[in-house]
């Protein structure tokens, strides 16, 4: 039973870190049809701004507000990936719509300099951050320990799951961006700025991976390499869930994160990844559209 | 007119021809070390790969973010080869060190040079094929073929580094003679110089294969499958079968680039299995220009050059901003690359300012 | 004459509660010009993708009956393989290969062998060639012939592709609004080119240019929200008062004349 508990607990928290880190994916892929190679250096950004909003603390603030630093970072994250996804989406992005693969090949350039930028910053070697004290430990029910900092990930994703489902539903922006997702030429026609909508929207999304940068700092020693270790599981997320929908990319990251965690128990890391792998092309092989589709009446798009 | 009929193989003459004169260079001292040579016989291989991606990518227009895959297959397929050829059958080091106290099963194969030289080949294919039949047969395309095919590479990948005992893990297989001895060192030229005219000799076969193919019907089709996908269903082609060809082709070029790859490099590792290796070969293909073979070879030996250069020094770090920002100017400015600034690009401007000087 | 060559049965398309077909029960002649007729949105487009197999039937089956064969069940085959048959199709949007040459986009649609191996050994035969270059001229496209498809204007991609259908020699030819952007004498001589090739085929055309209906049709089902209303000739049809309500009182003459 305790064994089962962690497993379970260990599913939730493994499918809670690739939603965060699919959910900027999710809409500047799913909603926006742009693969951005670089989303995984976003998100190594994040963490990086987590590492360097820590030591801006310890360095000159007393020590009874440090913990606070974590809630700085967050926001110090999500602005910085924001702008740099403004600027990304303004000088390449906007100039490659339509044209898919090369957006694709054009954010990996960016990719590999925003990697050399961060090992010629902080080093080739790892650094890490320190948990804010309040998420040491764990809960501890029924002889099960939960850690603090999972079940904060898990908390983060509920909120930025809220945040996006509001802005996106809700608010009137949200409204353009669906309208301008749809049918561009009509929102165009019904006044609606749609190169600012696409610029927002993009930018937003990649302000998301800030945050998931943020969160995966706790869970270990940041690199240059680290946005690349978690962006193949997001793309497939999203791709498994179906394009465009985002309650798709919820349950994409919840069966990839299950389906590791299940056979990880059995096998090694290294099997699993490869069986998790075979299980979204077997599904894929009876919806090849994704679990959650749209359908469409092109004939070549 | 011949210029224009024949350019591009013309163009692809005089790359052969600079290479097949590397080694004389060598033994008049225009070139001081042979490591060179051996690095232009690695470069020999990257085009082949370039080839293959140009086939799938600048032709059909699949995006194959996973080709390392099926040059680290062939690479090591190779590597295993030789490495058991030199220790006559003897398991090898890093089998020792993971527990194994005989040849596992997969390798025992390998210990027959005929059949090694078919598996090199034939594993990879058969991987490609299966993968491409499940993923072809879906219409999976575009953009979730490449992620689909990255994340294929990511977990090969970590199969590879995780099986230790098999594969060497992390570090590989290393210290490998090729295939006609060892290469090191002056007293070795010959074996050198015959390793780098054999592998030429494939590059030029290759190099005319792929020609022969994309002049005909079937090269048209590709073109049209790139161009629309489901109209060439609607002319009455499956699809699917033609691209699952191209695929399986373009995996059989990476895997025999990879095997004459081990034999200059001397070593295979997983590094050639990654992601960021894989993107890196269509990297070559897009700078030199996707679309003509010519533009793939160039490309492979033109960024692989400048890597060698740069790959020392002060230079290493900008090297890679430089690299980036190649590639994202190619794809937004320069969509043919290399070949496309000649071809495209460069009479365009020379029009525009002949058109303003006769304005003036 | 009278020989019936394609039976749509109790077709039914269900798009996730939205209902684009309910039961259409049509039949169409050998060597007519059947034309689907109706206001946007009756299904008339994804009746045609349901006979060539692009979109999936919910309920129903199009049997397909080829010259001096036995009968064909279309639905469940594959897309290419109905092709194969000797049905084509021409779509909406013109989607001719754009960077082929127009003698190229006729090759590819050349009918006979498919497979891989046929188009690596491929070679152009004396009377395929014979072929292509008469209906190249039937269609005036035979000085284009070296040009790129992408270079050519609108309506000469409309009958390049009409060319590349007739090239495959197909059974029936399937039109998609074969006449939209064209003005009226291009329109004219899609329609005369059109009852040329009656004569060797069966032609199922989707239009909304009533002009264009009455000058070539044989027989026309108007659509309504997925239904077929009515099935006559064109002045049976034109008669008929419901058709006027729904359809042509809607001014679908006069955005024919528009057009």
């Amino acid at each position: 039973m305790v064994q089962f508990m962690n497993t379970v607990f260990n599913g939730v928290s493994l499918s809670s870190i690739i939603l965060l880190t699919s959910l900027g994916l999710a809409i500047t892929f799913g909603l926006m049809r742009v693969i951005n190679m670089a989303h995984g250096e976003f998100l190594m950004i994040g963490a990086y701004m987590t590492y360097v909003v820590q030591n801006i603390f310890a360095k000159f603030l007393p020590e009874s507000v440090f913990s606070l630093y974590y809630f700085v970072a967050i926001l110090a994250a999500f602005a910085v990936t924001f702008l740099l996804g403004a600027l990304m989406e303004r000088f390449i992005i906007s100039k490659l719509y339509g044209r898919e693969i090369d957006s694709l090949l054009a954010t990996w350039g960016i990719s590999l300099i925003l990697q050399q930028a961060a090992r010629s910053i902080f080093g080739m070697q790892g650094v890490n951050v320190t948990a804010p004290s309040f998420l040491n430990g764990g809960l501890e029910i029924g002889g099960c320990t939960f850690s603090y900092n999972r079940l904060f990930i898990l908390v983060m994703v509920v909120a930025c799951m809220l945040l996006v489902w509001y802005i996106m539903y809700k608010s009137n922006f949200g409204k353009q961006m669906r309208a301008v997702m749809q049918n561009r030429s009509m929102a165009q026609c019904m006044g609606i700025n749609s190169k600012k909508v696409d610029m927002i929207t993009f930018s937003f999304g990649s302000g998301l991976a800030g945050i998931a940068g943020c969160s995966v700092a706790l869970l270990g020693s940041i690199d240059s390499t680290i946005g690349q270790s978690y962006i193949v599981n997001s793309f497939i997320a999203v791709v498994l869930g179906g394009v465009g929908k985002l309650i798709g990319t919820v349950f994409g990251s919840s069966i990839i994160g299950f389906a590791s965690i299940g056979i990880e128990n059995y096998t090694s890391a290294s099997i699993a990844k490869a069986a998790v792998l075979f299980i979204v092309i077997v599904v894929l092989q009876f919806r090849p559209q994704g679990l959650f589709t749209i359908k469409s009446r092109k004939l070549d798009e | 007119m011949i210029w224009k009929k024949q350019g591009y193989n013309i163009c692809f003459a005089v790359i052969v021809l600079i290479l097949a004169l590397m080694p004389l260079f060598l033994s008049v001292g225009m070139i001081s070390s042979s490591s060179f040579v051996l690095f232009i016989g690695k470069c020999m291989a990257y085009a082949i790969v370039a080839i293959g991606l140009d086939l799938i990518w600048g032709y059909t227009g699949i995006l194959s973010l996973g080709h390392g895959l099926y040059f680290a297959l062939g690479g090591y397929a190779m590597a295993m080869f030789l490495k058991l050829q030199a220790t006559n059958g003897q398991i090898t080091s890093f089998m020792q060190t993971g527990g194994m106290t005989e040849l596992p099963l997969v390798w025992k194969p390998f210990l027959s040079t005929p059949l090694a030289m078919v598996l090199t080949i034939a594993v990879p294919a058969v991987l490609a094929g299966v993968i491409g039949y499940f993923i072809f047969r879906n219409r999976i395309k575009g953009v979730y073929f490449s992620i689909i095919s990255q994340a294929l590479t990511w977990a090969a990948y970590s199969l590879f580094t995780g099986l230790q005992s098999y594969t060497g893990g992390n570090v590989g297989i290393t210290e490998i003679t090729s295939i006609v001895g060892s290469i090191k060192g002056d007293a070795n030229r010959a074996h050198m110089f015959t390793l780098f005219y054999a592998s030429l000799a494939i590059l030029v076969l290759i190099y005319m294969l792929s020609y022969y193919l994309t002049h005909k019907k079937f090269g048209k089709l590709l073109i049209a499958i790139r161009d629309g996908e489901n109209r060439t269903y609607f002319s009455g082609y499956c699809v699917s079968r033609y691209k699952n060809f191209i695929y399986v082709l373009s995996a059989i070029f990476a895997a025999i680039a990879g095997a004459i790859f081990v034999n200059f490099n001397g070593s295979i590792t997983p590094t050639q299995m990654t992601i960021s290796y894989s993107i890196t070969m269509v990297i070559w293909v897009a700078v030199g220009g996707r679309g003509t073979l010519v533009g793939a070879v160039i490309g492979a030996f033109l960024i692989n050059l400048c890597d060698y250069s740069f790959s020392s020094g002060t230079m290493v770090e900008i090297w890679q901003y430089i690299l980036g920002a190649i590639f994202v100017v190619t794809i937004l400015f320069f969509k043919g690359g290399l070949v496309g600034i000649v071809r495209d690009q460069l009479p365009e401007l020379t029009r525009k300012l002949k058109h303003k000087r006769e304005a003036n | 004459m009278s020989e019936k060559v394609l039976e749509i049965k109790d077709i039914t398309v269900d798009f996730d509660g939205f209902c684009a077909l309910l039961n259409v029960n049509v039949n169409v002649k050998r060597h007519t010009i059947h034309f689907f007729i109706g206001p946007n949105g009756a299904g008339k487009t994804t009746l045609l993708d349901i006979i060539c197999a692009k979109t999936k039937p919910t309920k129903g089956v199009c049997t397909f009956y080829p010259e001096g064969r036995g009968s064909v069940q279309l639905t469940g085959m594959k897309e290419y393989k109905i092709v194969g048959e000797g049905i084509g199709r021409k779509f909406q949007v013109p989607s001719v290969f754009v960077n082929l040459s127009v003698m190229e986009n006729m090759i590819l649609s050349l009918k006979g062998n498919k497979g891989v191996w046929q188009s690596i050994f491929f070679k152009l035969s004396k009377q395929d060639e014979e072929t292509i270059n008469e209906i190249l001229e039937t269609v005036d496209l035979m000085d284009k012939k070296d040009e790129k498809a992408g270079s050519l204007a609108h309506g000469q991609k409309q009958w390049l592709e009409i060319a590349m259908q007739l090239v495959q020699k197909p059974e029936i030819i399937m039109l998609d609004e074969p006449a939209a952007g064209m003005g009226k004498p291009e329109t004219f001589k899609t329609g005369e080119i059109l009852k040329k090739i009656k004569e060797i085929c069966t032609i199922i055309v989707v239009e909304h240019d009533m002009d264009f209906v009455k000058q070539i049709s044989d027989r026309v089902t108007v659509l309504h929200e997925g239904k077929v209303l009515i099935e006559g000739t064109c002045d049976e049809v034109l008669a008929d008062e419901t058709v006027q309500a729904v359809y042509l009182g809607r001014g679908g003459e006069r955005n024919a004349e528009d057009n």
